[in-house]
Parts: structure tokens; C-alpha cells; sequence
């Protein structure tokens, strides 16, 4: 009589030994406990807030929805999600644009390519803080390199304080967020173009395709997944910006530049409103979580990016 | 004769000998006092103006003094409040005293983070009796160290704006005769806020234009005023105008009051005096007001004193020497109470202290007048806490008296925040309104309107502690 085991296919595996088992788990262990500690728990306590009474740092009773209801029936949250609304819709589409342009130029064998990498990095290296001295120094009203010394002083635009109007304070940071990103779009693109196999081109060529024909059915396809990641990392960041808008303008003239970070870091470090502040950042994670999850799915099945 | 200056040699001598008297009691009492505490170390956050930085020469003499070791922080304005603000909030208790504005005492009594001062004030161990709390300019004092009953803190800083133009061209000939022939009164520092808006509309010109017999490489404004989103904008239009219209936040009973006629006239006229100042005033903060005026761009403005200190001295402005300042300008014909914008400010011993009376001592220490004249004379002047001060040779015998008369008249009716625990929500809606009117965005009227809309939003019919 033969056991069953004698039956077994030979190419079945043996069972691994019981050390090997949580071989892996081990080594994933130290940046699954950091990333706990560093995102998951301060996020959690952060729900946790959105439904307390946090008034000056104190957590004090249970409160429900209270604080979302709050939010909700605030004009000034509404205000900070336009302005952001805004400068994300703004901003991003132009950066991705441009981007996409300027690698498709530097992908051409440009000249002097390797001195003017770099010197397009720069904007995208600086830190925000100083991004946002440089323009303030540039643009300031009365005293500005570029706004003073170089447009009023040839009569080109008179009294130009663009930090200072509510006009145009949002543009000229829109203008800002644009001049920094713009240099870390195209160089994304760019080694995005790098990378893509020379066989389809060739092909192509052989069959008479012209450059614009090139880039719609060969390009554009093949980087498209390289482009949502990044298109849609912008976003998110976009979204989220603070210190640019906090050097420049603190969200003012008035409200005209408020950003949700800047509407969150004024309900928490000046008004100690720390339970509200704590369902504003939560109303915007969900916001996130749904736009990105609707823009996922869209991606996959109509752009066949993922 | 001989008598006379014999009497007064005599009297002028033994003053000095009590008051070396009375100051080396003072130093035995630190001494005394401070000897249970020998060792112990406590931390002070403060801000960072010159007066400050006159004050950090002598602190040292504190520890000599006593034994008690003081790590003395120095932070600018913006970072003093939200570090200092954050320790006390989070009851660490990293620093033991933190200097908190007249408009931060609300918020944080509201949240319980300041230690009381009464039990050590009525500790014989700890409170000098020859503190001389009498000394103290009381209407600062009274309304920033006191709030429902209770002491919170001695005065520490009597911050306080003063009106400040440029003599050279108000005393021009040809600007003055100029000035006659269109408004019929003579040109001088302005004594009333529609003085001030005449002057501010009357130097207003464009690059080319002539200014005191010189073409103008510039342009060239009437007033420069703080615009900044934030900063102390706000304080600005409501000591200054607002209240000298004879408006105000809120009534006798903390109500809120801002839609009122003379609110909504305030309002006109700040609105008018922004289309005579540089393009760029909504980004002016309170440091860059001072430094525009000593760049020489404006005619007029309305500054805090201790910044004007930095700017009015030789190698700092082109034009020191050439200012000339006046008591904050009021309302023509107004019947309202003379207001003026200060900010008497106080360091208070944080809850969390670990070393409350060791803090208190220090305090008291500083509050004291052998410190307080010394400080002056350091700084060959200040902004004094103490009426005594003005007597001082460096404050008497200044070089700049109209700034000293200024700041004394300011001080004559300054007054602490009132005690609002939403003082911040308020204070930042506020402050966008003055921006929107000012930029002309809003109407006045709508502007007094949508501020009593927020008021009452924020804090119902009860803005006070």
C-alpha cells in the first residue's frame, strides 16, 4: 500500500522550515514599525481630535461631529478649498505642460544639455522658505528688484505690488509655485523619455511616421503611466501648499490666499483650535483619498496607465 | 545765591546717598530672598527689540546677585508668541517665564496656563517692599497686570506707537508756504488725525516732482502705515482711529459694537490715508514701517517708538536727526476719550514652572527701579515702565525730546488689550477687514458690518474673559 505522500507530484514544494517563515516579516518589521509610529498613530490621534473639544492643547470631552458641522458651515473652509482649488488648477496643468515641452526639447540632443540640467534643478532644490524670500525680494512693492526696479522704473507697469493685492496675489504665487515645479516636471519627463526602447521609433520610421504621428501613438502611450504618478504627485503636493504662500502673503490680503495648510496652521498655532483643525486636515485626507481612488481607476481603465 | 546752590548741592547729594541707600537695600534683599533658591536655574523667553538687547547686559548682575543662573532666550515677535505660547499650552514648562504680549493675556488666562503672582506677592520672603509698585505709569500697569481680581505679573514693556514725520520738510519754506496756500493753516506735526490725512495727500507726488526744492528720483508718499496681514495692523486702526472716532470692538459690557457711525468713519478715513502710501503697504509688517521712514520714502507715519529707538541714530538712517515726533493725532472736535495704540506687555511665570519663586524673584527684579533706571541709561534711553524715568538725564536730556513727549502722552492713556479669550479669531478677521478696506476691496460700511457679523459669530454677546 502506498501513502499518500508517495503520490505527492515530485515538483511539489516542501513545506518551508518554521525559522524561514518569518524570515521576511523580519526584515520588513523595522520600517513597518517606523512608518506606525511616524504616520499611522499621529493620523489616528488626529481622527481621534476631529471628535473631541481641543480647545489650547486640551482634549476634553467627545463631541461627534461637531467640529465637522463646524468646518462645514464656514465660509473661510470653503474659501481656503476655492484658493486652493485655484492654484492647484492653475498651477499643475501649466507645470505639466511646460514640463512635457521642455523635456521633449531636451530629449532632442540640446546643445550644452549637461550645463543646463542642473541649472534647471535649481529652482526644485531650494527650500520653499527661500524660494519665498527670493520672491519677496523680487516682487515686493516699493522696493522689488523686478517689480520696482525693473517695472516701475521704466514706466512698464506703474505701482505694482502684486504680494499686496487681492487680485493678484494668488496669480503671482500661482506664478511662483510655477517657476519652482516647472524645472522638476520636465527633468521627471525627461528621464521618463530616456528610458523608453528605441525599437517601436525605428519601426515607425521605417514605416514613413512622421514626428507629431511619433509622439501621439508612440510616446505619449508608452509614457503615460510616468506621467499620471507624477501629474498626480504634483497635484497632491500643490494641494498642500504652505510655506510659499505663508512667507509671501500669510493667506492674506484678507483671505485671498488662504490655503487649507494655512487655514489649519492658524486654527492650531494661533487660535488653539486644535479639534477643529483636526477635521479640517481630516475632511482634506478624505478629499484626497476619493479624488485619488476616482482618478486611479480612471487612469487604468481609460489611459491604461497602471 | 551761594545758599541757593549750597541747599541744593546738599539736597542733590543726599538724594543720591538715600537712593544708594534704598538700592543697596534692594540688592540685600535679592540676595536674602534668593538664598533658599541658590543654584537653580530658570528659563526666560522674551522678545527681541533694542530694548532687549540693552536688557541682556544686565541680567548677568541678577545672577551675581543672587546665585540663580537665567538662560535668557530672545526671540522676534512672531516666534516669542506661537514658542512661547506652545510651551505654556503644552505644560512642559520648558521655560519658566515667557513674555506674552497685553493681547495674549486673554487667551492664556482662559486656558489656565499663568501662575498667579498674589501668594508671593504677599510672601514677605519674596515681594522687596521697596518695589515702589506706585512707580509703576499705572494705566499700563493696572490693565495689563491684572485680570478679574487676580496679579498675573509686574509691567515689564511699555511698547507704544507715536506719530512720526520728517521735520526737514514740514519745516521747508516752500513746502510750508505751499501747504498754506491749500489748505489754510499752517504746515507742522499733525495734532489731529484729519491733519495727518492733509499732510499725507499734500507730499504724495510722483518721480520728478519737486520735494523741497529737489526733483524726486522716486516716488515720494504721504504715509506709511503697517498693512500686513497680522502684525499689529489691526491695533493700529483700532487705538489710533477707531477709538478717536469714538468706536469700538465691543460696548462697556463686551458686546460686540463695531457696526457703528463712527466705526464706519474710522474706516473712511483709513481707507483714505492707504491711497497716500507706498503700493506695497498690505505687505508692510511693524519692522518694515520703521525702515521705510528711514529710507526716506514717506512723509508720516504712525510707528512703535522702540523700533523708532533702532532707526533714529546716526549710521542707521540717512536722515537721523532730521524726524521729528508728536502724541499720536485725534479726531477734530471729537468729545470721544484721547486713545492711542500701546501694547504694555508683562513675562509671566508659566503654571508648569518648576521654579515659581525663584521666577518671581527674578521678575520683581527687574521690575525694580535700580534696574529699570539702569536699563535707560544703558540704552541712553528706552521706553520707560516707571514714572521716575522721565527724569532720567538719558530720557530728560535727550537730543530726541519730541520723541520722549510723544511716547509720555501715549503712555498717559494706554491701556492693556481688553482680557478676550477669542482675541486671536477676532484679531485675524479683523486685521483681513482693515487690509480689504484699506486696499479699497470692501466698503467701509460693508467692513463694519461684516466685522460685527464675525463678532458676534465668534464670540455671541460676551467677548471678555
Amino acid at each position: 500500500m502506498t501513502s499518500v505522500t508517495d503520490t505527492l507530484p515530485a515538483t511539489a514544494a516542501a513545506p518551508a522550515p518554521r525559522g524561514r517563515f518569518w524570515y521576511p516579516y523580519l526584515l520588513i518589521a523595522p520600517s513597518m514599525i517606523t512608518l506606525t509610529v511616524v504616520s499611522l498613530i499621529p493620523f489616528l490621534y488626529t481622527v481621534y481630535l476631529s471628535f473631541h473639544a481641543a480647545k489650547f492643547g486640551r482634549v476634553t470631552e467627545f463631541i461627534g461631529f461637531d467640529n465637522y458641522l463646524q468646518l462645514l458651515g464656514d465660509g473661510r473652509f470653503w474659501n481656503s478649498m476655492g484658493v486652493a482649488a485655484i492654484f492647484v488648477g492653475i498651477a499643475v496643468p501649466i507645470e505639466f505642460m511646460l514640463g512635457l515641452a521642455g523635456a521633449l526639447v531636451l530629449n532632442q540632443n540640446v546643445r550644452g544639455r549637461s550645463v543646463l540640467i542642473p541649472l534647471l534643478f535649481m529652482p526644485t532644490m531650494m527650500a520653499p522658505i527661500v524660494v519665498g524670500l527670493l520672491w519677496k525680494i523680487m516682487l515686493a512693492g516699493s522696493w522689488g528688484f523686478l517689480s520696482y526696479n525693473v517695472l516701475e522704473r521704466f514706466n512698464l507697469i506703474g505701482e505694482t505690488s502684486a504680494f499686496a493685492s487681492p487680485d493678484l496675489a494668488l496669480y503671482a504665487l500661482i506664478f511662483v509655485d510655477i517657476w519652482q515645479w516647472t524645472p522638476f516636471m520636465m527633468l521627471a519627463f525627461f528621464a521618463g523619455l530616456q528610458a523608453l526602447p528605441l525599437g517601436p521609433y525605428r519601426a515607425a520610421a521605417v514605416d514613413g511616421a512622421n514626428p507629431l504621428q511619433m509622439f501621439f501613438h508612440i510616446t505619449l502611450p508608452m509614457l503615460t503611466p510616468l506621467l499620471v504618478v507624477i501629474g498626480l504627485l504634483r497635484f497632491i503636493d500643490a494641494f498642500k501648499v504652505f510655506d510659499t504662500v505663508y512667507i509671501l502673503t500669510g493667506g492674506g490680503p484678507g483671505t485671498a490666499t488662504e490655503t487649507p495648510s494655512i487655514l489649519a496652521n492658524k486654527m492650531t498655532f494661533e487660535f488653539w483650535n486644535i479639534g477643529e483643525a483636526s477635521a479640517l486636515a481630516v475632511l482634506v485626507w478624505l478629499a484626497f483619498f476619493a479624488f485619488c481612488n476616482v482618478f486611479y481607476q480612471v487612469a487604468k481603465k481609460r489611459l491604461n496607465a497602471f | 545765591m551761594t545758599t541757593k546752590w549750597c541747599l541744593a548741592a546738599a539736597m542733590a547729594a543726599s538724594a543720591v546717598l538715600w537712593s544708594a541707600g534704598v538700592y543697596a537695600d534692594d540688592a540685600s534683599f535679592y540676595a536674602e530672598a534668593a538664598k533658599p533658591y541658590k543654584g537653580v536655574t530658570i528659563r526666560v523667553l522674551d522678545e527681541i527689540t533694542p530694548l532687549q538687547e540693552t536688557l541682556s547686559k544686565i541680567v548677568p548682575d541678577f545672577e551675581k546677585e543672587t546665585g540663580i543662573k537665567v538662560e535668557w532666550e530672545l526671540l522676534n515677535h512672531f516666534e516669542v508668541i506661537n514658542k512661547g505660547q506652545a510651551d505654556m499650552l503644552s505644560g512642559r514648562g520648558y521655560y519658566d517665564a515667557v513674555m506674552l504680549h497685553g493681547f495674549q493675556l486673554g487667551p492664556m488666562i482662559s486656558a489656565g496656563v499663568i501662575r498667579p503672582l498674589d501668594d508671593m506677592v504677599g510672601n514677605p520672603k519674596l515681594a522687596n517692599p521697596n518695589l515702589n509698585t506706585s512707580d509703576f505709569i499705572q494705566q499700563p500697569f493696572k490693565t495689563a497686570a491684572f485680570a478679574n481680581g487676580k496679579q498675573y505679573s509686574f509691567i515689564n514693556w511699555n511698547y507704544n506707537q507715536v506719530y512720526w514725520a520728517r521735520a526737514d520738510l514740514l519745516n521747508d519754506p516752500g513746502e510750508q508756504a505751499a501747504f498754506k496756500a491749500k489748505y489754510g493753516y499752517d504746515l507742522a506735526p499733525a495734532k489731529t488725525i484729519e491733519q495727518m490725512r492733509d499732510i499725507a495727500e499734500f507730499f504724495t507726488r510722483k518721480k520728478g516732482a519737486m520735494l523741497a526744492g529737489n526733483p524726486l528720483e522716486s516716488d515720494f508718499y504721504g504715509i506709511v502705515l503697517e498693512g500686513i496681514k497680522g502684525g499689529s495692523t489691526f491695533p493700529t486702526l483700532w487705538g489710533n482711529l477707531i477709538k478717536n472716532f469714538g468706536g469700538d470692538l465691543i460696548d462697556a459690557n463686551g458686546k460686540p459694537n463695531f457696526d457703528t457711525p463712527q466705526t464706519v468713519a474710522a474706516l473712511k478715513m483709513w481707507r483714505e490715508l492707504w491711497t497716500f502710501a507706498p503700493p506695497g503697504i498690505a505687505e508692510y509688517s511693524l519692522v518694515d514701517v520703521p525702515t521705510v521712514m528711514g529710507n526716506g520714502i514717506a512723509a508720516q507715519s504712525i510707528a512703535w517708538s522702540d523700533f523708532v529707538l533702532g532707526i533714529d541714530k546716526p549710521g542707521v538712517s540717512p536722515f537721523a536727526g532730521k524726524f521729528v515726533y508728536g502724541p499720536i493725532p485725534v479726531k477734530a472736535g471729537s468729545t470721544a476719550k484721547r486713545s492711542a495704540e500701546a501694547e504694555p506687555s508683562v513675562t509671566v511665570i508659566s503654571a508648569a514652572s518648576k521654579s515659581p519663586e525663584a521666577t518671581f524673584l527674578f521678575l520683581e527684579w527687574l521690575a525694580d527701579k535700580k534696574q529699570q533706571d539702569k536699563l535707560i541709561t544703558l540704552g541712553s534711553g528706552g521706553v520707560p515702565i516707571r514714572a521716575s524715568s522721565w527724569a532720567l538725564p538719558a530720557i530728560a536730556g535727550s537730543a530726541n525730546k519730541t520723541l520722549y513727549t510723544a511716547m509720555e502722552s501715549t503712555l498717559e492713556v494706554a491701556v492693556a488689550k481688553p482680557k478676550m479669550p477669542k482675541f486671536y479669531e477676532i484679531y485675524d478677521v479683523m486685521s483681513g477687514i482693515a487690509q480689504e478696506v484699506g486696499l479699497g476691496k470692501l466698503t467701509p460700511e460693508a467692513g463694519a458690518k461684516k466685522g460685527q457679523a464675525e463678532m458676534v459669530k465668534l464670540c455671541a454677546d460676551k467677548c471678555l474673559l
